[in-house]
């Protein structure tokens, strides 16, 4: 990726736009009793547009940005979306993505990856109460939403950095076809 | 030149990783501090903007996951519909009751809301998106009159109490988050118990430290105890209702001391609430 300050801008804006969408919209809705976590599959996006420093950074940035808009301890949601945003951008830079499914199925892994480091790092915090088995059914779905969702976010994120991408192709001019006439 | 590419990422990467690890370990149990505060106040006329406008798409993916979840009760509410009626009727007895000996001490007021107590309404405009922290944002702060420890109801009971404030910006802390404990009682038997959450589910809690030699039925209803000790004091006022029993097993009860409940106020979907701000606690 190509940091320019335009692409810097850019970046900002989808790291600030997914945190506040994330808090007033999807944390606010509940399907099948459980509300939708998009951030680690936008994290997940730029990590596999951007490598392993953009996803590493804007991960970093997400987790702090949410940490403090929801006034919890800081760094918990850092270090898990950092390293979500990290695995992401090596994936990227070992692996050729062939497929279209490979970034909804990464979103998919990826965000159990998170929920499970979100668990963890509570329960290095100490949690004060009897965990409930739904805990999983809660992650389990939150994973599959991100499958369903990281396509778009992945299509989106993509359209938003396109200039910054250097193994997008550019679309190459039609060769002209002779006409009947031979013009 | 790649190399000095790896190191320089390599070298951001630790940085990134150790600062994380600081911040946790400087800040956690501290609360909030101003840096929290600062970005919370600026971003919030952009979340509260984002949850005005975001609201009807709320509404209908809402309304789609509510359909399918009506369409399995409705057997069980069609059951609990004639319960219902039957405890209504002596309910309205019990109310009109209820009214003479209001008016009889002068108490001419709505009972939900303690003596003393200021509501203040606000809406929530952030939520948590892990199950690991209970925890909303609402549109009222220290500006409305809203302070650090005031409890937060909705139309249906206890909601939580306000962890930290800003100026136009509450954070509430629910019940059903793992730090939450609410003292409580079981109304009518009067038997104490603390309120405990069971993460990962917001419709059970479990009430701990029951005395075991008394029975506690399904059904029963539960408020806050709001005790008051020397020098000490509950957290919330006395008799808000929490929620009610829904499985007390006499073996749970004798072994642990403690029995289910589910609570009245739906904790995943909450749009409006209010503060009690003011008053005293216990």
């Amino acid at each position: 990726m190509i940091l320019t300050s335009n692409i810097l801008v850019r970046l900002v804006a989808i790291v600030i736009g997914g945190v506040i969408l994330q808090l007033s919209f999807f944390s606010q809705v509940t399907l099948f009793h459980v509300s939708p976590d998009l951030l680690p599959a936008l994290v997940v996006a730029l990590g596999l547009l951007g490598g392993t420093l953009t996803g590493a950074v804007c991960g970093f940035s997400a987790g702090l940005l949410l940490d403090c808009l929801l006034i919890a301890p800081l760094g918990g949601g850092s270090l898990v979306l950092l390293a979500t945003g990290y695995l992401a951008g090596l994936f990227r830079e070992r692996f050729e993505i062939h497929s279209p499914l490979v970034p909804p199925l990464l979103c998919l892994g990826l965000t159990l990856f998170a929920e499970l480091g979100f668990g963890a790092v509570q329960a290095m915090l100490g949690i004060d109460a009897p965990v409930s088995s739904l805990v999983i059914r809660d992650m389990l779905l939150k994973s599959f939403f991100a499958f369903f969702a990281g396509w778009a976010i992945y299509l989106g994120v993509r359209r938003a950095l396109r200039p910054a991408l250097v193994e997008e192709p550019v679309a190459a001019p039609r060769p002209r076809r002779p006409s009947a006439l031979g013009a | 030149m790649y190399r000095k590419q790896v190191r320089r990422r390599r070298a951001v990467l630790a940085l990134l990783i150790v600062g994380s690890f600081a911040l946790l370990t400087v800040t956690y149990g501290q609360g909030s501090d101003g840096m929290q505060r600062g970005v919370s106040t600026i971003f919030s006329p952009l979340q509260s903007g984002a949850d005005r406008a975001l609201k009807p798409a709320r509404d209908l993916v809402n309304w789609f996951d509510e359909t399918f979840d009506a369409k399995g009760r409705n057997e069980q509410l069609h059951g609990e519909l004639e319960v219902a009626r039957e405890q209504a009727v002596g309910a309205k007895a019990a109310l009109a009751e209820n009214e003479q000996l209001r008016k009889l001490v002068g108490l001419d007021k709505s009972g939900a809301i303690p003596s003393g107590y200021t509501p203040v309404t606000g809406r929530v405009i952030a939520r948590s998106p892990t199950v690991w922290f209970a925890d909303v944002t609402i549109d009222a702060g220290s500006g409305d009159g809203v302070e650090v420890d005031d409890p937060v109801v909705n139309g249906d009971g206890l909601v939580g109490k306000v962890e930290a404030v800003t100026g136009g910006t509450a954070q509430v802390t629910l019940i059903a988050d793992h730090t939450s404990a609410v003292s409580a009682k079981i109304v009518p038997s009067g038997i104490q118990g603390v309120m405990k959450p069971s993460v990962g589910d917001p419709e059970d809690m479990i009430l701990d430290f029951l005395d075991s030699e008394k029975r506690v039925g399904k059904g029963q209803s539960i408020v806050t105890a709001g005790w008051r000790a020397t020098g000490l004091e509950s957290g919330y006022p006395p008799n808000l209702p929490i929620g009610e029993v829904v499985v007390a097993s006499l073996l749970e009860q004798e072994a642990q001391q403690q029995v289910h409940i589910r609570p009245y106020a739906d904790l995943r979907d909450l749009d409006l609430v209010q503060v009690l701000t003011g008053g005293s606690r216990g």
